[in-house]
């Protein structure tokens, strides 16, 4: 009934209009290729494995940004080419210590937000708010009690504001 | 023979009137299902096209508990019709 009914509004409206020379697309339902596809976004494993492989590229590509900014102490003792070599060493290590800092913190606060927001069964700000707590607490956690509390707060903070941004264009 | 004839169909415009009442209950029980779950689930702030998994699986639940309820109802409405024809 749901599959006839749509497509039977849709074709009587695309006749209309196509009458019209306007061009209106009859309502198409998903099919199983569109509804498996969606289901696989679904999961909470791979949506945090996908976040955390996006924040290791972000933590890469910050990690050569601000290692090539970065400027030896011992700059007038060094050869242009012992500089070059300083100089890509730095922008690796930092590269792969950003990467892994940044992964690590893409994974958790999907991971958080994914099993928040499946049991709450609510797509809110509330989500991303305590899976930015989470995420703040974990990265925090080896500071004692006083830090985590302190990242969580400012974790979330900072991911509410993110939405909140990015909602605006919606 | 004559009766047989005539009696099988009057069982069958039984058979027929009690399938497509059956086919009514149906019918209406899935537009009731969908209308439910949708104002339930479903915010009316229409933000994208597709659902999101908080949607998805206030979905799944609310499908599977409506189901549930209506397959529990008639068992107990059927107990209490037989209690009280009984007493």
């Amino acid at each position: 009934m749901a599959s006839t009914e749509p497509s039977a509004a849709g074709a009587g409206a695309g006749g209309e209009s196509s009458s019209q020379a306007a061009a209106v697309e009859p309502i198409r339902m998903p099919t199983a290729e569109e509804i498996k596809g969606q289901d696989i976004w679904n999961n909470c494993a791979v949506r945090s494995v996908v976040s955390g492989v996006m924040g290791g590229g972000l933590g890469v590509l910050m990690g050569l940004f601000f290692g090539a900014l970065d400027n030896p102490i011992m700059a007038e003792e060094m050869t242009a080419r012992q500089q070059i070599v300083y100089t890509a060493k730095q922008m690796g290590r930092r590269s792969i210590s950003n990467a892994k800092t940044f992964a690590v913190m893409g994974l958790i606060f999907s991971a958080a937000e994914c099993v928040v927001e499946k049991a709450r069964a609510k797509h809110d700000t509330t989500n991303t708010a305590v899976a930015g707590c989470v995420t703040g607490g974990a990265l925090a956690v080896k500071g004692g009690p006083k830090a985590t509390c302190i990242g969580c707060a400012g974790f979330a903070a900072f991911s509410v504001a993110i939405e909140k941004f990015f909602d605006r264009h919606t | 023979m004559a009766a047989k004839g005539g009696a099988s169909n009057f069982e069958k415009e039984q058979m027929f009137g009690m399938a497509e009442k059956e086919m009514e209950y149906r019918v209406d029980l899935f537009n009731r299902l969908t209308q439910t779950c949708f104002e339930k689930c479903i915010e009316k702030r229409y933000k994208e096209a597709e659902l999101n998994m908080g949607e998805n699986s206030c979905i799944d639940r609310c499908v599977s508990k409506y189901w549930q309820v209506s397959l529990l109802i008639p068992f107990l409405f059927a107990d209490s019709i037989y209690a009280y024809s009984i007493a």
